[in-house]
C-alpha cells in the first residue's frame, strides 16, 4: 500500500476495537489523513468502542447503548481507517508481520498493537460448561451481556449476582435501584472485604438497606428448569432463587493471540516501559491485555510490575503514552510529554452507585497501632450511620484510603490519592467535609458585625438608627445605607426594629 | 444656591451599570478638605439594579475631587522626575517621539493598551486612532485578561457573542440557576436580586472552589454547592453533560432542529462518567447527577413555559489557560439542555468591567474591527474603510493579544512607545514584574489617567483625563443594553477628555479621517461603522438612547433592538449552534503530582480591578487595606501560620506578600489573593504562563503556589502593615 506523497505508509494495525483502541485511535487519526500511516482496527464484537464501565447501566435501563459510544465507525472508515467489526483474529503471523482472520484473511503489518482486553471469569459450577451459558445466566461485559440480562429482568425481577467485588456490587445496586428484587452471593465474610477491611461490613449494611439480600458462601453449582436459570446452589446445599444470574468474578487478560505466536506472557501480555512486548520489535500491547515489566532500576516512572487492573484508566493513560510515541517517531515531531510512561497509581477502587458511596484505594490493610516510622492510619467508625472512613500516610502522603457512606470526605480523599497529596495534620477537618451545615450554631453577632455586607453596615449602626427613631426598613436604608445594594439583608433590618420595640414594650 | 437637579446616569464600577443619580453640589476646590461633598449619589430604579447600589458604587463620587487628581500633564523631566508641564508642551512632544520612533522601528513599534471601562466612544476612536493616527497595528486591551475566553466560546458556538442575550430580568423567574466561577455576590451586589427566585425555588447551583458570598446564598436548601479543585472546571462541565445524555435528559428536538456537533460531542462525554470526574474534580458524584437533573427539571419546565434554567459563567471559569474549551463546556451542557435561544431559559456569561461589553464591540481587539467585525474579513475592512474615509490598505492587519504584546514591550522589533487607555497594566496583568521591566524599557510610555496609577507612575508622559461623572458617552452593559452615560458635574480644570487628545495628537499626526472631541459626533459614526456587523448599532443615536427605550443590540436602522437573541436563529450561517467536543489537557497545573497548593486570585466587594480608584475612597480603604490570604486552617496549621501572620507566597513567576487570613470557607489546596493591590502585595506578581490557545487569555485561577510564614520578629514588632503601604 502506498500513501499520497509517494512514500509507504506505516501499516499498523489493532487488534481489539474497545475503549483503549477507540483512544489510541484518536491519536492516530492526523496521520491517517496525512498519509503517514494505514490503520486497520479488527474488534470482535459488532459494533465500535463503547464504555464497558457503564454495561450495567444500560443492562438496567439507566441509560442507552448510543450514550456510551467512544467511537464511530463511519467516520473513522470516512478518514480513511480500514474498520473490521464483527471480525476475530485467529493468529499472528511474525515471520511474514501478518495477522489471520477468522474469514481466511489476513492482514499485513509493519506494527502491531494488541488490545485485547480481558474476559470475565467463569467460575467452575456444576450446570455450566465454558462452551456456552444457559439461558438467564450472563457476564456483564459487553452489550450482548446488557442485552441479555434486560430481557431477563424483563421476564423475572428476581436477579442473582454471583460475585462480592466492585462489580458484583455495582451490578446489584444498579438492578435493585431499577426494582429488581437482588440477592448478592460472595465468597468472602462481606463484600470487598479485601479492599474496605472493617469497612466492607459498614458497606454490607448499607447494601441490606437497599433492599439487597446479601449472602455469603461458596457456589456450587446452578439449577435449570426447561433450559433456564432458576437457581444457585451453595455450598451446604443453600438454594438461591432467582430468574437471571450475572456472575461477576472479575476478568483475566485475554492473552492468547499472544501465546499462540510465542509473546511472553505471564497474567498480561508482559510490555516494557514503552509498552513495546518483551523481545520483539514491532509489537505492542496496550490495556487490561497488557502487564509492564520494567527491568531497568533507574527507571524513575515504573516501580516494578504493573498488572492488569481491569480499570479503564490506565488504559487510557497508556493509549495516550503509545499514540504520542507512534506520533512523534512518525512524523519526526519532538515526542510530548504523554509520550513517556504515566506515574503508577495503585488501583483506586471507587463504587459506581445511586444512594451507596464506598471508595478505596492504595494499602488499606495498614494498622493503626503500628509503630513503623513514617507510617500513620487514621481510623473513624460510626456504624450506626453508616459511615466509615480509614486513612493511611507514609511521611504524611496518602498512600491508602477506605470511605465509606461519607460521600464528600471521599471525593477529596479521593482526589488527595490521585494527587499523592499530604494530608493535613488535622485529619478530622476531612471528615467534617460530610458535617451538617454551617457547623457551630450561629450565636447572636455583636453590634461590629457587619449586616448589609453591599454597604458594609455593621449591625450596631443600624440598632443605632432605629434607637434614633426609624420604624421602617426604608428609613434606616435612607439613614445608614443599610439594604440598598442587593437587599438580601432587609429581613435582619426588620429583626432589628422588631427586636427594638418588642424590647421596648417589655414589662 | 440653586436647588440642584439630578443627572440620571450610571455607576463606574462593574458591567451591572446600575442606573444611579448624580446631584451635583456647591463645587469644592481640589485638596481642600478631603470631605468631597460637590456632588452626592443616589440609586436609581432600573431593572438591572432596582435601585440598589454596593458601597462602591454609593462612594464613587469621593473620587472626582480627590486631592490625588491628576490637573495638568506630566512631563518626565531629564532628572527622571514627573513634573507638571501644559497640553501646548505635551503632545507635539509626543507626536514628534511617535514620529521619531517609527521613521527608526517602524509602525508597529508604537502600540495602544486600552481598556473595558472607557465609554463606547472611546474604545471606537481609540481603535480607529492606532490605526489611522499611529498607523499600527498593535492594539489590545485589557479585556483580554477578562473577557476574551468567553468572547471566543460564544461565538464559536452561536456565530456572535452578546455575554448575555437576554434581558437580566429574565433571571427573575428562573427556577434554576448554575453560576459557573462568579462570585457575584461580592463583584456585582446588586445582580443577586435577580437570585431569589432560583434560590426559592432550591435551584440557586454555585460551582466555586470557595464558600464564597455567593456560594453561601445556596445555604439552607436554596441550591447545591459545588467545589471543585481549581483548574478542574473542565472535567466537572463534562461530567454533567455526561448525566444528561447517559440520562436521557438531553433535548433531542432542540439539538435536532436548531444545534450540529452533537454526535461528537456525545462520544467524547461517554468518557466521562461523574466517579471518574469526582477522581479529577473531587466534586462526589452523588452531587454531580443531582445537579445535572436539577438543571434538566429546570429545562424542561422552561420549554413548557414554566420557570426555566439559566447557566451562567463568570471568570472563576473562563481565566484559565483552557478557558475558552472550559466555557465551551458549558454552553455544550446549555445547547444539551436546549437552554440558548429559547423564551424561558438560556446561556450567558457575566461581563465583568463597566464597559466590558462595548469594549469588545469597537475596534481595540487586535483582530477586530468596529461591529464585532473580524480584521481580516475583506468585506469588514471595505465597509469600514469606505466609513473612514480611507483606503483598505490604510488599515493594518491584526496586531497581537495583550499577553504577546506586552511580552514585546522593549524587545528588539518589539513595542518602543506605548499608549495606555483606562487601565494600569502593572497591576492588573500577569507576570507584573516582568510587564513593569517591560514598561521601564520603552523609549516613551504615554499613559492617559485622573490617577497616578502604579502605570502612570512609570510614564514619560502622563495625560489628566476626566472621570465618567463629566463627560457624556455610552456604555454596553452586561446584558448588551447600551446606556448613556451623561456629565454631571463640571471637570477640574487642566484635565481633558481622552476624545480630545485623541483629536489633537491625530491633527499633529496628520492622519486621515474625523477625530472628534465630541462625544455624539463619534457615537454617530460609531454606528455607522457597525452597520451590518454582528453588533449592529445603525439604528441607535443619543436621541433614541436619550428617549429612555430599551436598546439591546443588534439595532439596525429602521429597527427596534434585539432584547433576547437566537431566538429564531444562531447567527452562524446555517442558524444553527455549534456543539464543538472539548476535553481537559494532560499538562494542566490542577494535574500535576504531588499537588501543589493551588493560587486563585480574584476580587472583593470592597474595591475594583487595579485598585487606583477604590483604594483612594477612604471607606473602601479602610474596610479592606491590603492584601490578604485566605487559606483554611489545617493548610495553615500544617504550613505553621496563624492567623493575621504576615507571609510570603512564591510561583514560578516571583513573590508576593499579604497577611494569612484564616478560614474554612476555601479548599484545603487552594489560597486566594485579590488582585487590588500594587507593589509588594500585588497578587499578579505571581501569575503568568501560557495562555489559551484560542481565546489569549492568561492563568490567573490556578497558579501553583508556596506560602511560608515571614520571620516571626516582624510580627513581634507589629510592622508588617508597613510593607503594604
Amino acid at each position: 500500500m502506498t500513501a499520497t506523497g509517494g512514500f509507504a505508509a506505516e501499516r499498523i494495525v489493532i487488534v481489539g476495537f474497545g475503549p483503549v483502541a477507540a483512544r489510541l485511535l484518536e491519536h492516530l487519526e492526523h496521520l491517517v489523513t496525512t498519509g503517514a500511516v494505514a490503520v486497520t482496527v479488527i474488534g470482535q464484537e459488532p459494533e465500535p468502542a463503547y464504555n464497558r464501565v457503564l454495561v450495567a447501566d444500560v443492562a438496567v435501563g439507566r441509560t442507552r447503548e448510543a450514550a456510551i459510544r467512544l467511537a464511530d465507525a463511519s467516520a473513522l472508515a470516512a478518514l480513511g481507517v480500514d474498520v473490521r467489526l464483527g471480525a476475530r483474529v485467529t493468529r499472528v503471523d511474525r515471520p511474514f508481520r501478518r495477522v489471520l482472520l477468522d474469514d481466511g484473511g489476513s492482514v499485513d503489518y509493519d506494527r502491531l498493537v494488541l488490545a485485547t482486553g480481558s474476559r470475565p471469569v467463569l467460575p467452575r459450577l456444576a450446570g455450566i460448561d465454558d462452551a456456552l451459558l444457559p439461558a438467564g445466566v450472563s457476564f456483564l461485559r459487553d452489550l450482548a451481556d446488557a442485552r441479555a440480562l434486560s430481557s431477563a429482568m424483563a421476564a423475572d425481577r428476581r436477579i442473582v449476582v454471583l460475585g462480592g467485588g466492585i462489580l458484583g456490587i455495582e451490578a446489584a445496586l444498579a438492578a435493585a435501584e431499577e426494582g429488581a428484587r437482588v440477592t448478592l452471593v460472595h465468597s468472602g465474610r462481606a463484600p470487598l472485604e479485601r479492599h474496605l477491611g472493617d469497612g466492607a461490613r459498614v458497606l454490607g449494611a448499607a447494601l441490606a438497606r437497599t433492599g439487597i439480600t446479601v449472602t455469603g458462601g461458596a457456589s456450587t453449582g446452578i439449577t435449570l428448569t426447561d433450559g433456564r436459570f432458576s437457581g444457585l446452589t451453595l455450598e451446604g446445599g443453600l438454594q438461591v432463587e432467582g430468574g437471571a444470574l450475572v456472575i461477576a468474578c472479575g476478568v483475566r487478560p485475554r492473552t492468547e493471540l499472544a501465546d499462540g505466536c510465542d509473546l511472553n506472557t505471564a497474567a498480561g501480555i508482559l510490555v516494557d516501559h514503552d509498552l513495546r512486548a518483551l523481545d520483539t520489535r514491532d509489537i505492542w500491547a496496550i490495556g487490561d491485555c497488557a502487564e509492564v515489566r520494567c527491568w531497568d532500576p533507574s527507571c524513575a516512572g515504573c516501580s516494578g510490575t504493573t498488572v492488569p487492573q481491569g480499570l479503564i484508566g490506565p488504559g487510557w493513560q497508556q493509549a495516550d503514552q503509545l499514540g504520542a510515541a507512534f506520533t512523534a517517531e512518525l512524523t519526526g515531531a519532538l515526542p510530548s510529554a504523554a509520550a513517556g510512561p504515566p506515574d503508577r497509581r495503585d488501583p483506586l477502587l471507587l463504587l459506581k452507585a445511586r444512594g451507596v458511596d464506598a471508595v478505596t484505594a492504595g494499602e488499606t490493610d495498614a494498622d493503626p497501632w503500628s509503630t513503623e516510622p513514617g507510617l500513620d492510619v487514621a481510623v473513624w467508625t460510626d456504624t450506626g450511620h453508616g459511615r466509615y472512613a480509614k486513612m493511611v500516610t507514609r511521611d504524611g502522603v496518602l498512600t491508602g484510603l477506605v470511605c465509606v457512606g461519607m460521600p464528600r470526605t471521599g471525593a477529596e480523599l479521593v482526589l488527595l490519592f490521585e494527587r499523592g497529596s499530604e494530608l493535613p495534620a488535622d485529619r478530622s477537618s476531612l471528615l467534617r467535609l460530610d458535617g451538617v451545615e454551617g457547623g457551630a450554631p450561629a450565636l447572636r453577632p455583636g453590634p461590629e458585625a457587619t449586616l448589609c455586607r453591599c454597604a458594609g453596615i455593621t449591625r450596631g449602626a443600624v440598632e443605632a438608627s432605629v434607637r434614633a427613631g426609624c420604624t421602617t426598613v426604608q428609613e434606616v436604608s435612607a439613614g445608614t445605607r443599610a439594604g440598598t445594594g442587593c437587599g438580601g439583608c432587609h429581613e435582619d433590618i426588620r429583626a432589628a426594629i422588631e427586636q427594638h420595640y418588642a424590647a421596648a414594650v417589655a414589662p | 444656591m440653586p436647588a440642584q437637579v439630578g443627572t440620571a446616569t450610571h455607576c463606574p464600577y462593574c458591567a451591572l451599570q446600575c442606573a444611579m443619580t448624580v446631584t451635583a453640589g456647591a463645587g469644592s476646590v481640589r485638596g481642600d478638605t478631603g470631605r468631597h461633598d460637590d456632588a452626592t449619589i443616589a440609586g436609581r430604579d432600573f431593572p438591572t439594579n432596582r435601585g440598589g447600589l454596593c458601597r462602591k458604587g454609593w462612594s464613587a463620587a469621593d473620587l472626582l475631587r480627590h486631592p490625588d487628581r491628576l490637573t495638568a500633564p506630566l512631563l518626565r523631566g531629564p532628572d527622571g522626575v514627573l513634573r507638571e508641564s501644559t497640553w501646548d508642551t505635551v503632545l507635539p512632544l509626543i507626536s514628534q517621539r511617535v514620529r521619531s520612533i517609527q521613521a527608526e522601528h517602524g509602525q508597529d513599534a508604537v502600540a495602544v493598551f486600552g481598556g473595558g471601562g472607557l465609554t463606547n466612544e472611546k474604545a471606537y476612536t481609540l481603535g480607529k486612532f492606532a490605526r489611522l493616527a499611529l498607523r499600527t497595528s498593535r492594539i489590545d486591551y485589557n479585556g483580554r485578561f477578562c473577557m476574551s475566553s468567553a468572547a471566543a466560546a460564544g461565538k464559536r458556538a452561536f456565530g456572535v457573542d452578546r455575554g448575555l442575550p437576554f434581558p437580566l430580568a429574565d433571571l427573575d423567574d428562573a427556577s434554576v440557576v448554575l453560576l459557573l466561577g462568579s462570585n457575584a455576590a461580592d463583584t456585582m451586589p446588586p445582580f443577586i436580586q435577580h437570585l431569589r427566585g432560583a434560590q426559592a425555588a432550591g435551584g440557586l447551583i454555585v460551582v466555586d472552589p470557595r464558600r464564597s458570598a455567593t456560594a453561601r446564598l445556596t445555604g439552607q436548601g436554596q441550591g447545591l454547592h459545588l467545589q471543585p479543585t481549581p483548574g478542574t472546571d473542565l472535567a466537572l462541565l463534562l461530567g454533567l453533560a455526561h448525566v444528561v445524555v447517559a440520562e436521557g435528559l438531553e433535548d433531542r428536538a432542540f439539538l435536532a432542529s436548531r444545534t450540529r456537533g452533537y454526535e461528537d460531542a456525545a462520544r467524547e462525554l461517554a468518557r466521562w462518567w461523574p466517579e471518574r470526574v469526582q477522581a479529577v474534580t473531587g466534586v462526589p458524584a452523588p452531587l454531580i447527577r443531582a445537579t445535572a437533573r436539577l438543571l434538566a427539571r429546570g429545562a424542561r419546565s422552561g420549554t413548557a413555559g414554566g420557570p426555566g434554567a439559566y447557566i451562567l459563567t463568570g471568570r472563576g471559569i473562563e481565566q484559565h489557560a483552557d478557558g475558552t474549551d472550559t466555557t465551551t463546556a458549558a454552553i455544550n451542557l446549555a445547547l444539551l439542555l436546549g437552554l440558548p435561544g429559547t423564551a424561558g431559559n438560556g446561556y450567558g456569561t457575566l461581563t465583568g468591567q463597566g464597559n466590558g461589553q462595548g469594549g469588545r464591540e469597537h475596534g481595540q481587539k487586535a483582530d477586530q474591527l468596529p461591529g464585532y467585525r473580524g480584521i481580516t474579513d475583506p468585506a469588514a475592512r471595505a465597509h469600514v474603510a469606505s466609513v473612514w474615509g480611507v483606503p483598505e490598505v490604510a488599515i493594518p492587519g491584526p496586531g497581537l493579544p495583550a499577553v504577546e504584546l506586552l511580552a514585546s514591550l522593549g524587545r528588539p522589533d518589539g513595542t518602543r512607545c506605548l499608549f495606555v487607555h483606562g487601565a494600569n497594566v502593572a497591576v492588573s496583568a500577569p507576570d507584573a514584574s516582568a510587564v513593569i521591566a517591560g514598561l521601564e524599557s520603552l523609549d516613551l510610555l504615554v499613559v492617559s489617567d485622573f490617577f497616578l496609577s502604579e502605570t502612570a507612575a512609570l510614564a514619560d508622559v502622563v495625560l489628566p483625563v476626566l472621570q465618567w461623572a463629566e463627560e457624556e458617552g455610552t456604555v454596553t452593559n452586561l446584558e448588551g443594553r447600551v446606556l448613556r452615560r451623561r456629565a454631571a458635574v463640571t471637570p477640574p480644570a487642566g484635565a481633558r477628555s481622552e476624545l480630545w487628545i485623541m483629536q489633537e495628537l491625530a491633527r499633529l499626526l496628520e492622519a486621515p479621517s474625523v477625530f472628534s472631541e465630541d462625544p455624539e459626533t463619534m457615537f454617530d459614526e460609531l454606528a455607522r461603522a457597525s452597520a451590518g456587523g454582528p453588533a449592529d448599532y445603525s439604528g441607535l443615536d443619543y436621541a433614541v438612547l436619550d428617549g429612555g427605550s430599551p436598546a439591546y443590540w443588534p439595532y439596525p436602522t429602521g429597527s427596534t433592538g434585539t432584547p433576547r437573541l437566537f431566538l429564531d436563529t444562531f447567527a452562524h450561517s446555517d442558524g444553527r449552534a455549534v456543539l464543538v467536543p472539548v476535553t481537559p489537557r494532560a499538562d494542566s497545573a490542577a494535574a500535576r503530582i504531588p499537588a501543589p497548593l493551588l493560587l486563585a486570585t480574584g476580587r472583593l466587594l470592597e474595591h475594583y480591578q487595579s485598585g487606583t480608584q477604590t483604594r483612594r475612597v477612604p471607606e473602601l480603604l479602610a474596610a479592606r487595606p491590603g492584601p490578604r490570604l485566605d487559606l483554611h486552617p489545617a493548610t495553615a496549621q500544617g504550613l505553621g501560620i496563624g492567623q493575621g501572620d504576615p507571609v510570603v507566597i512564591t510561583s514560578a513567576h516571583g513573590e508576593a506578600q499579604a497577611t494569612a487570613h484564616l478560614t474554612p470557607d476555601l479548599r484545603q489546596d487552594t489560597v486566594f489573593l485579590a488582585f487590588h493591590f500594587a507593589g509588594a502585595g500585588n497578587a499578579n506578581l505571581l501569575t503568568g504562563g501560557p495562555t489559551d490557545p484560542v481565546s489569549g487569555m492568561p492563568e490567573f485561577k490556578t497558579t501553583p503556589v508556596r506560602v511560608t510564614c515571614r520571620t516571626a520578629r516582624t510580627r513581634r514588632d507589629g510592622q508588617a502593615q508597613e510593607v503594604y503601604a
